[in-house]
């Protein structure tokens, strides 16, 4: 499984979207379930799958998927696939 | 009863095997084995002046109990009086004491309240000895002189669907959870001779009614809504003078409700249990005394009452009020296998519940009961775990039995949320 996919199965399951709707470019406002649990879920999340763990700066400023894939890129974790 | 000599009385050892009656000093004691076995003893027990005690062998364990506390009972409650035995969701046995002339009454106030003339035999798919079984299908049945038609429900499928199919203008009384049973276990299946059906002991199936009203074209169908110490019956709604699960109806007349301070539900009735036995002793009931019964409600103000759930199932997570019986109506618009659910904190330390389904859902199914939690609920409503088993553990009269759910075994995990 690619980073990029397992990226889209946290996503879907910590936020309850369809997979149809699952898009690297998705907004946090696009997102009606992104709260603030949902971000500590994230957060959560993350760690499990990727080993990372956000700072509370960081898992704050999130404002869409680009912001998690740059966040886990800059630490080394590829989603060129 | 009464007169029956010291010398000729049996001994209560061993409590399961032979007699079904076993005579204390203070009352009687009459075992449910099946209902076919017990009912010539249980008919007799009835006519006759002394107090009897009326319990399932499944209760084994709390016989020894009752044997102890059966000389609790004061002289007085020694006649004209009948004793289950239950149990709250502790597990702890409770012996609820009923006056008989009180219960017959209460028959007839049904029989005129649910329009039950046309009626003309009973079918038994719950133990005698489950307080609604008892009033609501034993007595009532005993007091119209309708026939009785004894199976074994769901634990004898096949013996179960032909006492349906045969039915001739038959009531049949269920608990909420066995409306998914029904389904599974009998779907396809039509029982025109069954006009009347009954529901109690839980969340009533509303959502159900569409798929009841294929199986049972010519049933009225009514929210029994009650509790053990009402022996059995509060209030009245038929199917189709409400919309919500949670929507108990009117109280039957000699019954009246209030609200507590802090919402829970507050009755008084002339046909409730006179007095009780716990583990901390006899307690007498006084007749104007209010009694609570573990449930919050609100009244609609239009002559209905609505359940808002047990104290235990409404809850804060986060700040935020959850009432389960509210979760599982959005759940049941979805899913319409069986359902339960059981409390546990996460590990912040907040309240929350786990949601239990069976049989296993399909992924479609499972993609669609999330997409209810998205679209119906807030994150802090969401289960914390979704889990399946292939049966729910349920108890003699059919509800879910809360205490094993958490423990059984060979539950798979479907989803959970991260946190």
């Amino acid at each position: 499984m690619t980073n990029t996919e397992k990226l889209k199965d946290l996503i879907v399951d910590v936020f309850l979207i369809d997979p149809k709707e699952f898009h690297p470019d998705l907004k946090r406002e696009q997102i009606e379930t992104w709260d603030s649990l949902g971000v500590v879920s994230l957060a959560v999340g993350v760690q499990e799958t990727f080993g990372q763990h956000f700072t509370q700066d960081e898992a704050i400023g999130i404002t869409g998927i680009r912001d998690v894939i740059g966040i886990l890129e800059a630490r080394g974790i590829s989603f060129d696939e | 009863m009464g007169q029956t000599p010291r010398s000729a009385r049996v001994p209560p050892d061993p409590l399961f095997v032979g007699p079904t009656t076993h005579w204390y000093d203070t009352m009687n004691l009459l075992i449910e084995h099946s209902s076919q076995e017990s009912l010539p003893d249980l008919d007799r027990h009835w006519a006759s002046a002394q107090t009897f005690a009326y319990a399932h062998e499944k209760s084994a364990a709390a016989v020894p109990w009752l044997r102890g506390i059966s000389e609790q009972l004061p002289p007085p409650y020694r006649q004209h009086h009948f004793c289950l035995l239950t149990s709250g969701s502790t597990g702890a046995p409770k012996l609820v004491i009923g006056r008989k002339e009180n219960s017959e009454e209460l028959a007839w106030v049904l029989h005129a309240a649910q329009h039950s003339e046309p009626v003309r035999e009973t079918i038994v798919a719950l133990p005698l000895t489950y307080c609604y079984a008892f009033v609501n299908q034993w007595l009532w049945s005993r007091v119209m002189h309708r026939k009785l038609v004894l199976t074994s429900g769901f634990a004898k499928p096949e013996l179960f669907r032909d006492a349906l199919r045969s039915a001739r203008d038959a009531m049949l009384c269920l608990v909420g959870p066995q409306a998914a049973l029904l389904r599974n276990t009998f779907g396809g299946d039509r029982f025109p001779g069954v006009i009347r059906l009954h529901f109690a002991g839980g969340r009533f199936p509303q959502e159900q009614l569409p798929a009841l009203h294929e199986m049972f074209p010519n049933a009225a169908i009514f929210n029994n809504y009650g509790c053990a110490e009402a022996l059995p019956r509060l209030t009245l709604r038929r199917a189709e003078d409400g919309e919500s699960a949670s929507d108990i109806g009117s109280p039957l007349p000699g019954v009246q409700l209030k609200c507590g301070e802090a919402g829970e539900l507050l009755f008084l009735s002339q046909y409730r249990c006179v007095a009780q036995i716990d583990d901390r002793g006899f307690h007498p009931l006084a007749p104007e005394e209010w009694i609570p019964n573990g449930d919050l409600v609100r009244d609609d103000g239009n002559g209905h009452w609505r359940l808002l759930g047990r104290a235990g199932e409404v809850f804060k997570r986060y700040g935020e009020k959850i009432a389960l019986p509210q979760v599982l109506s959005s759940v049941n618009r979805q899913w319409h296998g069986q359902v339960a659910c059981y409390r546990e904190k996460d590990s912040a330390g907040e309240d929350g519940y786990v949601l239990v389904l069976s049989p296993q859902p399909s992924s479609e199914n499972l993609q669609g009961l999330m997409q209810v939690f998205r679209s119906s609920h807030p994150r802090t409503h969401w289960p914390l775990r979704i889990e399946s088993a292939a049966t729910l553990p349920l108890h003699s009269n059919g509800k879910v039995d809360s205490l094993a759910l958490q423990s059984m075994e060979n539950r798979s995990l479907l989803w959970r949320q991260r946190i």
